[in-house]
């Protein structure tokens, strides 16, 4: 039922740019950008349990290949993005290698120290090796987009990418040995499972998905810095998303983005400066009342109307 | 083999062999190394020194998940479960990777374990609602779900009263006549005799006594480790 309405929804979202103007667009580009990031996040914490506070890592380093190949290889944008999750994809193999024996707090932590010192290590780059790449703090200008439409697909294909993962996650043998390692990683490893073997895949799977999102909102905006795009906020804004949309589930990360970058949009219109007072406020009352998140808000009234049915 | 921690010796030279299709029971008084020569063999712990081999190779520095796959698979002294995945979830988990099977064959093996355990009107409930005797059962189900034909069961009795013990007796010796090989260690003496086809006895890291269950029983060391001088 609920995979009709999705897919129903989705062939609405692709013909949205006949039918609206500019704004709108924007705005669900931004959307789909974030549910893009939250779901990818989301793959490695809600279904296997590790909490990353490194993600923006592959975002950072997305946005800057991408850049790289574009301006001094001159390549189109598109193979550049994708290339850009190559590169993501092998990064995070040679990292996910060691980091990922690490649990539960530990990781996090580490992600967390590890994100900050590639930030430092990318303002830094230009200067330390004289491959001019960062551009330091003053950035990396990209040539100008053409239009704002191709953005709008772009985000939306790697947001349907990212669900459709998490909707495959849901039934099959590779999501519950997932689902078994969030659970009891001890007890998975003695039931025959290669735990660490299984994060890995998902942390590579997820970075490429970063990386490639990285990349197109590096390019959308035409300008990046290392301060930005490795900025710890973008990490927090992905938890938070994920968290009040529903950690492990397929549609909870959308939801979530949908509701903060909505949210955002119209209180910012309106009170530009004490706008994300209220945003903090909200984001603690779906907390406190909706632990599971707001999709899991729409499971209890369904439970109820099959109870009283 | 031999494994210490520090300075404190677990398991000094202990050293057995198994048959195929054997009941082999391993008894000692608390703290006499039984968990921990489970935890050596199922690769959870690394020997200090010595060789665990089994089929002719050997495992000792195996990874656990390795050791499952190669066909030894241990049930934990506190049973242990996916607690938010349905009781036939935990051992469907347990067939997919362990058994290696696809996940039709593996909801298979798991309804067929959990029926064999007494479990199956409880296959859809979360694991964490089961009662301790039916965590047992249940970890029990996962360890069989792994199709590991050496089973290594660390106290699986404990907690358990008379009658629930005579019924793991009676599921243990159904488990060897499905031509498993099974390893127990047990406080409770009288499961073990009834259900051993042989007894290791472990003190202080040490084996003491090896034997038919009556006759360790009579064994002047084992009397005196567990009562004491003054009954031997």
């Amino acid at each position: 039922m609920i995979r009709w309405i999705a897919l129903f929804a989705l062939g609405v979202l692709l013909l949205l740019p006949i039918g609206v103007g500019p704004y709108p667009i924007r705005v669900a580009t931004v959307i789909f950008m974030w549910a893009a990031l939250a779901g990818s996040w989301n793959l490695l914490a809600g279904y296997a349990g590790a909490v990353d506070l490194g993600p923006v890592v592959y975002h950072g380093i997305g946005a800057f290949v991408t850049a790289a190949l574009m301006l001094k290889l001159g390549l189109p944008f598109l193979v550049s993005a994708g290339l850009a999750g190559v590169v993501a994809v092998a990064i995070a193999y040679a990292v996910g290698t060691p980091t990922l024996r690490l649990r539960g707090a530990y990781f996090a932590i580490g992600t967390l120290a590890l994100a900050e010192s590639t930030k430092q290590l990318a303002l830094a780059w230009d200067r330390l090796t004289r491959i001019p790449l960062t551009g330091g703090s003053a950035g990396v200008s990209l040539p100008l987009s053409a239009g704002y439409v191709p953005f709008y697909y772009v985000m939306l294909g790697l947001m349907t990418a990212v669900t459709v993962a998490a909707l495959w996650l849901g039934g099959s043998k590779f999501g519950y040995g997932l689902r078994a390692i969030a659970e009891n990683d001890r007890l998975a490893e003695a039931s025959g499972l290669d735990i660490h073997c299984l994060k890995r895949r998902v942390y590579v799977v997820s970075a490429c998905v970063m990386a490639m999102t990285g990349g197109t909102a590096g390019y959308w905006l035409s300008y990046i810095n290392a301060a930005d795009v490795f900025s710890a906020s973008i990490t927090f804004q992905m938890v938070v998303m994920a968290l009040l949309g529903g950690l492990g589930t397929p549609f909870g990360p959308i939801v979530g983005a949908a509701f903060l970058t909505l949210v955002s949009e119209f209180l910012g219109t309106r009170f530009a400066y004490h706008y994300l007072i209220a945003i903090g406020v909200i984001i603690v009352l779906v907390s406190l009342f909706a632990p599971a998140g707001l999709t899991g808000v729409l499971e209890v009234v369904r439970r109820r109307r099959e109870a009283t049915a | 083999m031999t494994k210490r921690f520090g300075s404190l010796t677990a398991l000094n030279g202990v050293d057995f062999a198994l048959a195929e299709g054997e009941i082999l029971g391993i008894i000692g008084p608390n703290g006499a190394g039984k968990s921990t020569l489970f935890n050596v063999i199922a690769g959870l712990e690394t020997p200090t020194a010595g060789r665990v081999s089994y089929r002719g190779r050997s495992i000792a520095g195996m990874t656990a998940d390795a050791v499952c796959r190669l066909g030894i698979a241990k049930t934990f002294q506190i049973p242990q479960l996916f607690p938010r995945l349905t009781v036939a979830e935990n051992v469907l988990v347990a067939a997919l990777y362990g058994g290696g099977h696809g996940l039709s064959a593996s909801w298979r093996e798991a309804r067929e374990w959990l029926a064999f355990v007494g479990l199956a009107d409880k296959a859809e409930k979360p694991a964490e609602t089961l009662t301790v005797s039916e965590r047992r059962r249940a970890d029990l189900a996962r360890v069989l779900g792994t199709g590991a034909s050496l089973i290594l069961l660390d106290e699986n009795m404990a907690g358990l009263n008379r009658k629930e013990v005579e019924a793991a007796v009676g599921l243990l010796r159904d488990v060897r006549a499905r031509g498993r090989t099974l390893v127990v260690t047990e406080h409770i003496m009288r499961a073990i005799i009834g259900l051993a086809d042989r007894v290791v006895v472990l003190n202080y890291g040490e084996k003491i006594a090896e034997g038919r269950p009556a006759d360790v029983m009579r064994d002047a060391a084992v009397i005196k480790a567990y009562l004491g001088e003054s009954y031997a």
